[in-house]
């Protein structure tokens, strides 16, 4: 049953990647190129018809997924980098880093990350780069949690003691032997990251407040999909399952893995 | 005990509103330049920045503008609306009650399926697969798309239900309630998916106990087994996460107020954040930063309550 689903879930995560990497030689128009021929339902020239600009939905649909790959991986991967170094520190120093860390941690687990995400967005400008970091700095304190449980229960290892009685330092520990013990876990919440970065990243963008045009993205796309969903309602329901087929694909990835 | 465990708290979470008031107080004036420029937009000259500054105080140092902000907001004055000039508390005043509507309906039905549906035992293999299925809509599918596609099938294929808008109870109950449905099902759908996880986990654990055995022991049924047994045993975390979700609450509407078009404290807040409104972004982030201090202050006393296993941390 697990790995079922592990096997579901990756298959659906290779399939989006390779709809991304090979988008420019799959996609049947360019995305970009509008056409006098708007809002029109599914068709054998348009499969999932044209947006109010005359784009062809498929086309925009399969760009999407490098917009949505990018920023959830690169999402996860912020707050990876913030995360991780605070949950190692915290859990392996303990004492006052880590009561300074905890309550820290666990405020920002208690926030909304979305009303943050629109808080930090409108005082940064939205812009791509600008939405990785936002998520990144919105995320980073689950993967600081996890990883400062993990560390707690290699700290109590008979390895590390040796290590300490080995003379070697803090930073080098941490390093070379507490890492390596933790890293198997976070590549596991890894997957699970990148699904909650583009549900937030895709909100965010249904919003308003996301990836700016022509840039395609999912969410826009639901977005301005919506305001048609009388006349051509493939607009805005495509994007919307490709954005929850791919979450599906890394939450099922990320949750049997563990 | 309880009093000073009350204090104790109490003494950790004033200070954490302070600072996290003061954060973003600070980091919206600063950041976003001064109210005055944003109030009259790029163009304006600097004469008549400076002179609209002057009047609202916006030249004053920095800490005296958040100590002012604070003492009024301590009195529910948080000022007017740069851009409908309206007090920020009656526009608040005016959407919260949507949104706790809105909020509690959700919670309460999703941790109730979630609770109900997730028992049944495993048995009756037709519900699992369906129950399974929604979790995993609730988790993979954002708000809005859920919105959307509920639109699509009951107002626009079906003709069933409004798509969009809000009645308030005056304006007759069937009518208030038809345009509910919709909301209350879509944010539902979300925090059945969050609950179910939790409370499947904690299931599990349930039912590897004793307890579990014993009672199979004396002969009871299934359903008696997980409804009188397990369910009790299982139920403490979702409360809590249900009690965490309402102090998050406006975090939760904003996705499903814009979409439906509700005039709630999601849907302000949003409007605030695109027309740059300073003091109604100022009062509804205090707000959620007060409604998550004491939800955490409350669930956390309760669970000790409840569980006094657990001592002060």
């Amino acid at each position: 049953m697990i790995r079922a689903a592990a096997r579901i879930g990756l298959a659906i995560v290779l399939l989006v990647a390779a709809c991304a990497i090979l988008a420019p030689a799959i996609a049947p128009y360019d995305p970009a190129r509008s056409s006098l021929d708007s809002l029109q339902g599914p068709s054998a020239a348009h499969w999932l018809g044209t947006d109010e600009l005359g784009r062809d939905m498929l086309s925009r649909v399969i760009y999407g997924a490098r917009t949505s790959l990018l920023v959830g991986a690169g999402a996860a991967f912020v707050s990876l980098l913030i995360g991780a170094p605070v949950g190692l520190f915290a859990g392996y120093l303990g004492g006052g880093a880590d009561r300074l860390a905890v309550p820290v941690i666990d405020l920002f687990i208690a926030m909304p990350g979305l009303v943050l995400a629109l808080i930090i967005t409108v005082m940064v400008g939205p812009s791509l780069p600008n939405l990785v970091i936002v998520l990144g700095l919105v995320m980073w304190p689950s993967v600081a949690r996890l990883v400062r449980g993990q560390t707690l229960a290699v700290r109590e290892m008979a390895f590390i003691e040796a290590a300490v009685v080995a003379g070697g330092s803090a930073g080098w520990i941490i390093r070379r032997h507490i890492w390596p013990n933790v890293a198997r876990v976070v590549a596991a919440q890894f997957a699970l990251t990148v699904s909650l970065a583009i549900i937030t990243s895709a909100s965010l963008s249904f919003l308003g407040l996301g990836i700016p045009p022509p840039t395609p993205d999912w969410g826009s796309m639901v977005r301005s999909g919506y305001d048609y969903i009388g006349v051509n309602p493939v607009m805005s329901l495509a994007p919307g399952a490709a954005i929850a087929f791919t979450v599906l694909g890394f939450y099922l990835l990320g949750s049997s893995v563990e | 005990m309880m009093l000073r465990l009350v204090g104790q708290r109490l003494l950790y979470a004033i200070p954490t509103v302070f600072v996290l008031t003061a954060l973003l107080f600070f980091s919206v004036t600063t950041i976003l330049g001064s109210p005055a420029s944003m109030m009259l937009g790029e163009d304006a000259s600097p004469q008549a920045i400076a002179e609209l500054n002057a009047q609202y105080g916006f030249d004053r140092p920095a800490l005296e503008q958040y100590v002012d902000w604070l003492g009024r907001a301590m009195h529910a004055d948080f000022g007017r609306s740069f851009t409908t000039r309206e007090p920020v508390a009656s526009a608040i005043a005016a959407a919260l009650p949507v949104t706790l509507e809105l909020a509690v309906l959700s919670i309460a039905l999703a941790a109730l399926a979630a609770v109900t549906l997730n028992s049944l035992p495993t048995a009756r293999r037709v519900i699992r697969p369906l129950v399974v299925g929604a979790n995993l809509v609730g988790i993979a599918m954002p708000n809005f798309v859920i919105g959307i596609a509920l639109i699509f099938a009951f107002s626009v294929s079906l003709r069933w239900l409004p798509s969009t808008g809000w009645v308030p109870w005056s304006q007759g109950l069937s009518t208030h309630v038809r345009h509910l449905v919709m909301p209350v099902l879509t944010l539902s759908a979300y925090y059945f998916g969050a609950f179910s996880l939790v409370y499947r986990a904690e299931l599990r654990e349930a039912y590897r106990r004793f307890y579990i055995r014993t009672a199979r022991a004396k002969g009871a049924s299934e359903t008696r087994v997980a409804f009188k047994h397990a369910l009790p045993n299982a139920v403490l975390p979702v409360i809590t996460f249900a009690g965490l979700s309402m102090g998050q609450l406006i975090g939760g509407a904003v996705v499903t107020e814009t979409v439906f078009s509700m005039p709630g404290m999601g849907r302000l807040f949003v409007g605030a954040i695109a027309g740059r409104d300073f003091p109604v972004m100022l009062a509804i982030g205090m707000l959620v930063v007060f409604g998550v201090v004491i939800m955490n202050l409350i669930t956390d006393l309760l669970y000790r309550l409840v569980n006094p296993q657990i001592r002060l941390g």
